[in-house]
């Protein structure tokens, strides 16, 4: 309440510098976070409070209160006292233990030091105690405390370099830089102690790119943007030492804004659950009224002349005020219908499913020795329904491991097995690969199987050469060395480690560069060129170049970029070369991989030196000015001589084809949703075959403003329907409270596949309130949908969107801190764990190391899951239905009087010990068909998505079938007690024999009626099932026997009662007849259901039947097919400005800097460097156009 | 190196088949054949019990004569409760067309009694009736003690409503000769009751260890003179007081009351004849609509079977076979429908 009032308040932020007391004016947030929920004290009110909002807490406790009002009571105490404490106890204790451990991350967190300038002095001090306006000082991997405003730095220009892993889960570095005026500050302790500069900015809020503020300081004004922003969360790298004024403290910085709420997730079976014990309690109620109104006429009719004769002599008490009393006896003899231990079963079934997934072997990633973790315990039956799955891409679907596969030099391809037989298949280790060691500085992982390249080298091939050289020249790497003297390239974008790193391995290593010069070693000869121009990556050229002098004073420029772009600009003499290349494009691309291609210029020192000057100029215009530079660019890069193309792999994981073709196949629905650019995303797409060249149609939503995202949208959707002109009537007349409705009978009208992209700025205006339905509409009429560039808090919205709108179940698997927000927000989600960052599985309800796990989890573990737990559902409401309906056919035969028909002790243990066991074992053990059938035919799941297994008509049949069994429990029994006698000519019709008749029968039956559904039969469940009849009898022999009456008299009045009973020939006759009268119609049913309507894994199990000796067929390998359609991405994961940033020297060091401990984490495993180089360089989240404010 | 294989070992899942999920289990799956053949079985084991049961309730012979509306002087005059000090006895002469052979039992059957209430089956004390405390009333309400609070024993609502008319059976051999048909009046209950659940104080000089109780308000001579000529049967031990103490499951029931005591004449059961009950008319029903009534009845190998049982089972036996026929008439269809799809 306090926080959201000051938000509300909160427009502006004001703070000063070095100013505690004026800052304090404010009352803003101080750095202190509070994740936990309870303290000591409010931990019992608080949780006990909490608990009881639960409908069958709070039912619960109810029926106890009732229980202990004499009048009422018609059950004792304990039969319901014993489990709710039981159940509260353990909720309470697992509660209590999760806060402790966020109390203790809390306080973790809290108790960080931290260096601050407090009386004009650096002091150590705990995170919590930082407060808004202070100037912290950072150090090299040191976490950020708060949301600071850089003020200055170790390195030049005020510069410092920071990961931002925690809050996008970009593990590049990037770069922020202080004003200039503050930069010069330094390190100068009391300079810094006499800044008091005020800073005006944005309150907080949750937009981790923008930032909008004023700082004054020294009579100017200095606007600040998010360049000078350090973020909560983020680690300083490679930088010594920054200051910087904290602006945002504790629960304000936009780390804790955006880490959105956890929210209970409860699964639609849960919800499902919830409704129909509502449900059941109004029947309840309903029988309850019946029976009171039964009552009153009752004591009206009989019970009156009864009562004075009898007994209640002295009570005058009116029929009405008796039948009051007796609606509330009702309700709690009745209230067995709904027992406790249904919650408690559906928790320790769900629990046995998560144990389930923790053992999996299969699902076991001995790569890096995880086995899958189910960390969510209450959400499997929820696995077994999914029908979206929204997938990052980078690290889930992809391993983001760049590789240089194939190159095409001058018209030949090199990378290829010529080996047609083993061709199509997996290069295996067993192949010699090429053998690097010759080169000093080779990388030990690189494997490129095709030794005439190295020969073609050796025998110095010049555009072979050239084509090295241009890789080792023209990028944007920087290269360090470390302590060991190892060689270390800076990438941004991991398609050009990948280049450079081919370059090294083959014997062109790049050394070193200087704003004006770039070294390089060419097989053992160092060489420095002179750089001259630096044409930089744009996303429309897309393309860079490089225009360097080599020491014979040659100049030439140096080109690589997209084919479409770069063929453009070739000299008409490579037509020859061209097709060749074309041709090899074409297949790399049929592959998968990623193209680029080559080319380069020879430029004589005149026509430079003019186009220099022109450069120069155009830099120095006003107006115009970009414009006129990518003229000259155009200029230039004219007349060039096509040198081959590259081909990189974006490596994806293990086995995602199969996993998606398999999972497309089950009817789910995948959606990609990734920070990175539309290109490289399309091609991931194409890649993993959720996009294909035999779709109909691919729409493009890249729309920069709302009214052209609309647009857009608009075509699409016509283009769409137009090709199904069987549909277009209905379209106009879809209202829009019908569409949704519509949208079904839509997705069967539509033919084809089709594909929908959309870009992360048009995402924004697409998900406002008016076009949301649209995009809804169209997204969900297309097989695929791609989006890119998308902001961690887009991700959850498209997810809030089709959870909210299409009422679907959906799932949400990532790696990255980025995808934590979807993770939350969706139904599921799944993290993939084994990585660096343990955010996306430290907030995933199942994580597992391979993206390919998916398909087990959810087509295995979820079938069975949801399987399982509809299949005890339905017999748990089946039994506890034909266990208590018995009373209130009994009330129309003992006067309406509450009267239990079992006994008191039965009907406490019926539900825990009696058929408690039986019916978990099915829950957790059964299974309809193997695991290897519904891996192999996902069509197996689909009945999960309908929701076929349990939903409100099977639910009713179950509450049909234990209303029948009760009917036929309680009037075999009736009918044949009216008028019998026992053997010995005693009357065996009294109550108590009555009692063990039915519950004797009662048990039978039930465990009959497991016995027929449980579909696998193992060991647990013959010894639960024997088991528990045999419990049955000996606990009434037990409690029915004269030692235990002559201690406890009054609870155990049943004494001999089994014995006598039980001796009788007819109630063992009367036992049989109920047990065959109530299964049998059952068995008829299914019979019937399984011939006239035979599910698929009838079906399934009638083949396994005649195939039992046929050996398992092999397993349907979803084919792999690739598209080939050419898809050349220079762009892919490349940022514009790098280029300006190289040659103004900016980010050039004097010294190599010390060896950072995050370095040497690094380097500890020399084999994998690259891996960490070409880690995740997705783009910033801004969108294209803040790509230039970005400029350095 | 090692180290970390191991390492990875111990994260390993454990390849047990509880774990995988691979538990050597068996799938149940029943055969259209094994389905027809349990149908057909089963169809035919309850016809042929029902049928065997029907038979044998045909065989039992059993007389039940109805005397609220005989007796109508006497039940009006107990509708008045200030009458309940005065004797009505009651002659219902009978004819026995057949010898009733074997064992005969003698019950007596209430209509409209409500002896499964609530509050009337929990209004008694165990303690008391085993003889542990015969001051233990706790659990008797509403009759624990008498308006003098001098406790009641027996105590409770059901002790305080016993069946309490006198019947006797007489057999007219000519109209001179009446003989009083011998009768026990033990043996009536289960041995448990007689020997765990109902217990005097002592055996001996019963009329002591009751001393300062007071016998229930409706009863008219106190519980330890219900049988003075027979010990064992006296007191909380009296078969009478046990059969009614053991509560009906329904207001219509019957129970126990003597059994043929086969000497002389009767030693091959009742012969046919004419026949009087003496019925001493003590326990008022038409006050609450009851009825009440006597019966006589011979036992089968399963008791006193009732119609009820083997109907129940010859209509399952029948409704079996032909729910078979149904089922497999559907199955061929199906079958045949499969082929010519094939085709």
């Amino acid at each position: 309440m306090f926080c959201s009032k000051k938000k509300l308040l909160e427009v502006e932020r004001i703070v000063k510098a070095n100013d505690r007391e004026y800052n304090e004016k404010f009352q803003y947030a101080d750095n202190r976070i509070h994740t936990s929920k309870y303290n000591i004290l409010t931990f019992l009110p608080i949780n006990l409070f909490e608990q009881f909002q639960r409908v069958a807490n709070a039912y619960f406790l109810f029926l106890l209160i009732l229980q202990l009002i004499p009048e009422i009571s018609s059950l004792t105490w304990f039969t319901t006292i014993v489990p709710l404490v039981l159940v509260i106890t353990m909720t309470a204790v697992k509660d209590a233990t999760d806060d402790y451990f966020r109390h203790k991350s809390d306080n973790q967190v809290n108790n960080r030091q931290s260096e601050v300038i407090i009386d004009s002095k650096l002091q150590n001090e705990k995170w919590m105690n930082v407060k808004v306006g202070d100037i912290v000082k950072l150090e090299n991997n040191q976490f950020v405390a708060a949301d600071l405003l850089l003020l200055s730095s170790s390195e030049p220009h005020g510069l410092c370099y920071i990961e931002t892993a925690e809050l996008d889960g970009e593990t590049n570095l990037k770069v922020r830089h202080a004003l200039s005026v503050t930069s010069e500050l330094g390190a100068d302790i009391s300079r810094l102690a006499r800044f008091d500069g005020i800073v005006v900015c944005e309150a907080p809020n949750n937009k981790l790119d923008k930032f909008m503020g004023v700082l004054s300081w020294k009579d100017s004004k200095h606007s600040l943007d998010n360049q000078k922003i350090i973020l909560r969360g983020c680690i300083l790298r490679n930088t010594s030492w920054c200051f910087g004024m904290v602006i945002f403290a504790g629960p304000d910085t936009k780390l804790m804004q955006n880490s959105g709420k956890t929210k209970f997730k409860r699964t639609s079976i849960d919800r499902l659950m919830n409704t129909l014990v509502l449900w059941i309690f109004g029947f309840l109620v309903c029988l309850g009224i019946i029976l009171a109104i039964g009552n009153s006429i009752w004591e009206n009719q009989v019970g009156g002349q009864f009562r004075t004769f009898l007994f209640w002599s002295e009570g005058e008490k009116s029929s009405v005020f008796s039948g009051f009393l007796t609606f509330w006896s009702y309700i709690i003899i009745l209230n067995t219908v709904v027992p406790i231990s249904l919650y408690v079963s559906v928790e320790v079934i769900r629990l046995g499913h998560s144990y389930f997934i923790n053992w999996d072997r299969k699902m076991y990633y001995s790569g890096k020795a995880t086995p899958a973790e189910a960390r969510t315990t209450t959400l499997n039956e929820e696995l077994g329904q999914i029908e979206y799955i929204f997938s990052d891409k980078t690290g889930t679907l992809t391993q983001n491991i760049m590789t240089f596969k194939k190159c095409s030099i001058n018209g030949k391809i090199y990378g290829e097995v010529h080996d047609d037989v083993e061709r199509k298949k997996e290069i295996t280790k067993k192949k010699e690969s090429v053998d690097f060691s010759v080169r000093s500085q080779a990388k030990g992982t690189f494997q490129l199987f095709d030794h005439s390249l190295m020969e073609s080298i050796k025998l110095g091939d010049p555009q072979v050469h050239e084509f090295l050289r241009l890789l080792a020249l023209c990028h944007t790497v920087m290269s360090e060395e470390n302590n060991a003297g190892q060689l270390i390239y800076q990438v941004q974008s991991p398609d050009e480690g990948a280049l450079v790193t081919a370059a090294r391995n083959f014997g062109f290593i790049f050394k070193s560069r200087t704003p004006e010069t770039i070294t390089i070693e060419e097989l053992g000869t160092l060489v420095t060129y002179q750089l001259l121009a630096f044409l930089d990556f744009n996303n429309i050229r897309k393309r860079m170049s490089v225009i360097v002098r080599n020491p014979a004073g040659q100049i030439k420029l140096y080109s690589k970029g997209a084919d479409t772009i770069l063929f453009e600009k070739l000299h008409p003499s490579n037509e020859g070369l061209l097709s060749l290349t074309s041709d090899h494009l074409s297949e790399f691309a049929g592959e998968g991989l990623r193209t680029l291609a080559i080319a380069y210029r020879e430029l004589d020192d005149k026509y430079f030196q003019e186009w220099h000057k022109m450069l120069e100029d155009a830099n120095a215009a006003m107006d115009k000015r970009d414009e006129r530079i990518s003229g000259l660019y155009e200029e230039i890069e004219s007349d060039l001589m096509l040198l081959g193309a590259t081909a990189i792999e974006d490596k994806l994981q293990e086995g995602v084809i199969e996993t998606v073709t398999s999972l497309s196949l089950a009817n789910i629905k995948i959606w990609i949703l990734t920070g990175d650019k539309q290109e490289t995303a399309i091609n991931i797409g194409y890649a993993c075959n959720m996009l294909t060249d035999d779709m109909n149609d691919v729409f493009v939503i890249s729309g920069n403003t709302a009214v052209e995202v609309r647009e857009e949208l608009r075509k699409a959707k016509e283009n769409l329907f137009g090709q199904n002109r069987s549909f277009s009537n209905g379209h106009v007349v879809s209202e829009n409270k019908q569409q949704l409705e519509l949208d079904s009978v839509v997705e069967e009208t539509i033919t084809g596949d089709y594909a929908l992209v959309i870009n992360g700025h048009s995402l924004a205006h697409a998900l406002e309130s008016d076009v949301k339905k649209d995009l809804l509409e169209l997204a969900c009429l297309c097989k695929t949908v791609v989006c890119c560039r998308v902001t961690p808090l887009q991700k959850a919205q498209v997810v809030e969107l089709v959870k909210k709108h299409r009422n679907a179940v959906t799932l949400a698997i990532g790696d990255g801190a980025n995808d934590v927000s979807m993770i939350k927000s969706a139904h599921i989600g799944v993290g993939i764990s084994g990585q660096e960052g343990l955010q996306a599985v430290l907030a995933s309800d199942y994580s597992f190391a391979q993206f390919r796990y998916l398909q087990r989890l959810l087509l295995v573990h979820g079938r069975w899951s949801y399987f399982r737990m509809c299949k005890f559902l339905c017999y748990f409401f089946y039994k506890n239905f034909a266990f208590t309906l018995v009373h209130f056919w009994f009330g129309f035969f003992c006067g309406f009087s509450a009267q239990t028909v079992y006994d008191q002790w039965f009907i406490t243990l019926f539900n825990i010990v009696y058929t408690s066991l039986p019916v978990l074992a099915m829950g957790i053990f059964d299974q309809d068909v193997s695991d290897q059938n519904s891996m192999d035919c996902p069509q197996l799941y689909e009945p999960g998505q309908l929701n076929l297994l349990f939903n409100k008509r099977k639910f009713f049949i179950c509450v049909a079938h234990g209303i029948y069994t009760s009917l036929v429990l309680f009037f075999i029994p009736f009918g044949a007690f009216y008028n019998m006698v026992g053997e010995d000519g005693q009357h065996v019709a009294d109550y108590q024999s009555f009692a063990v008749t039915m519950a004797t029968s009662l048990v039978i039956v039930v465990s009959v009626q497991i016995a027929l559904d449980t579909s696998y039969w193992t060991v647990i469940n013959h010894v639960f099932i024997w088991g528990s009849i045999a419990t049955y009898f000996s606990i009434l022999f037990a409690m029915h026997s004269n030692g235990i009456y002559e201690v406890f008299p009054n609870q155990f009045p049943f004494v001999g009662n089994a014995w006598h009973s039980l001796n009788q020939k007819c109630i063992w006759l009367i036992i049989l007849l109920t047990t065959v009268a109530s299964v049998i119609p059952v068995v008829t049913f299914r019979f019937l259901k399984m011939h006239l309507y035979p599910s698929l894994s009838d079906q399934i199990r009638w083949w396994q039947k005649a195939q039992k000796k046929a050996k398992p067929t092999s397993r349907r390998r979803p084919q792999t097919r690739r598209s080939s359609s050419r898809r050349s991405g220079y762009s892919f994961a490349h940022q514009e400005g790098y280029g300006e940033l190289i040659t103004s020297g900016k980010n050039m060091r004097v010294k190599n800097p010390p060896p950072t401990s995050g370095l040497e984490k690094t380097l500890y495993n020399s084999t994998s460097w690259i891996e960490n180089l070409c880690k995740k360089t997705t783009d910033t989240v801004n969108s294209f156009s803040q790509d230039k404010a970005v400029k350095l | 190196m090692e180290k970390e294989f191991q390492h990875h070992l111990s994260r390993m899942p454990e390849n047990s088949a509880i774990k995988q999920q691979k538990l050597p289990a068996h799938r149940l799956h029943f055969s259209n054949q094994a389905i027809f053949t349990i149908f057909f079985a089963t169809g035919a084991f309850c016809f042929c019990i029902g049928i065997i049961l029907l038979l044998s309730a045909w065989k039992v012979q059993e007389i039940e004569i109805n005397y609220t509306n005989i007796c109508e002087d006497c039940a009006k005059m107990r509708e008045n409760a200030l009458n309940f000090d005065k004797q009505c006895t009651c002659s219902i002469p009978f004819n026995l067309q057949k010898t009733m052979k074997g064992d005969v039992y003698m019950y007596y059957k209430l209509y409209g009694f409500y002896q499964n209430l609530y509050r009337y089956v929990l209004s008694r004390s165990h303690n008391q009736l085993m003889g542990k405390d015969v001051r233990d009333v706790k659990d008797c309400a509403p009759f624990k003690v008498t308006s003098n609070k001098i406790p009641i024993a027996p105590c409770g609502a059901i002790a305080n409503s016993m069946f309490n008319d006198t019947i006797i059976l007489s057999y007219i051999r000519s109209t001179s000769e009446h003989i009083q048909v011998p009768m026990l009046k033990t043996g009536l209950t289960w041995w448990t009751d007689k020997y765990v659940k109902f217990q005097n104080p002592s055996f001996r000089n019963l009329s002591d260890h009751f001393v300062g109780t007071e016998k229930p308000p409706y009863w008219q001579e106190p519980i330890y003179e219900l049988d003075t000529s027979d010990p064992g049967n006296n007191g909380f031990l009296n078969d009478d007081f046990i059969v009614w103490m053991r509560t009906a499951a329904f207001p219509t029931f019957k129970k126990l009351y003597r059994r043929l005591y086969r000497v002389k004449y009767f030693s091959d059961g009742l012969p046919a004849g004419n026949y009087t009950f003496d019925i001493s008319y003590n326990f008022p029903v038409t006050k609450f609509q009851g009825e009440k009534a006597v019966i006589l009845s011979t036992l089968t190998w399963n008791g006193g079977s009732s119609i009820f049982l083997g109907l129940a089972y010859t209509v399952t036996g029948v409704f079996l076979w032909m729910s078979s026929f149904a089922l497999m008439a559907i199955q061929g269809k199906m079958r045949k429908k499969k082929l010519s799809h094939r085709r």
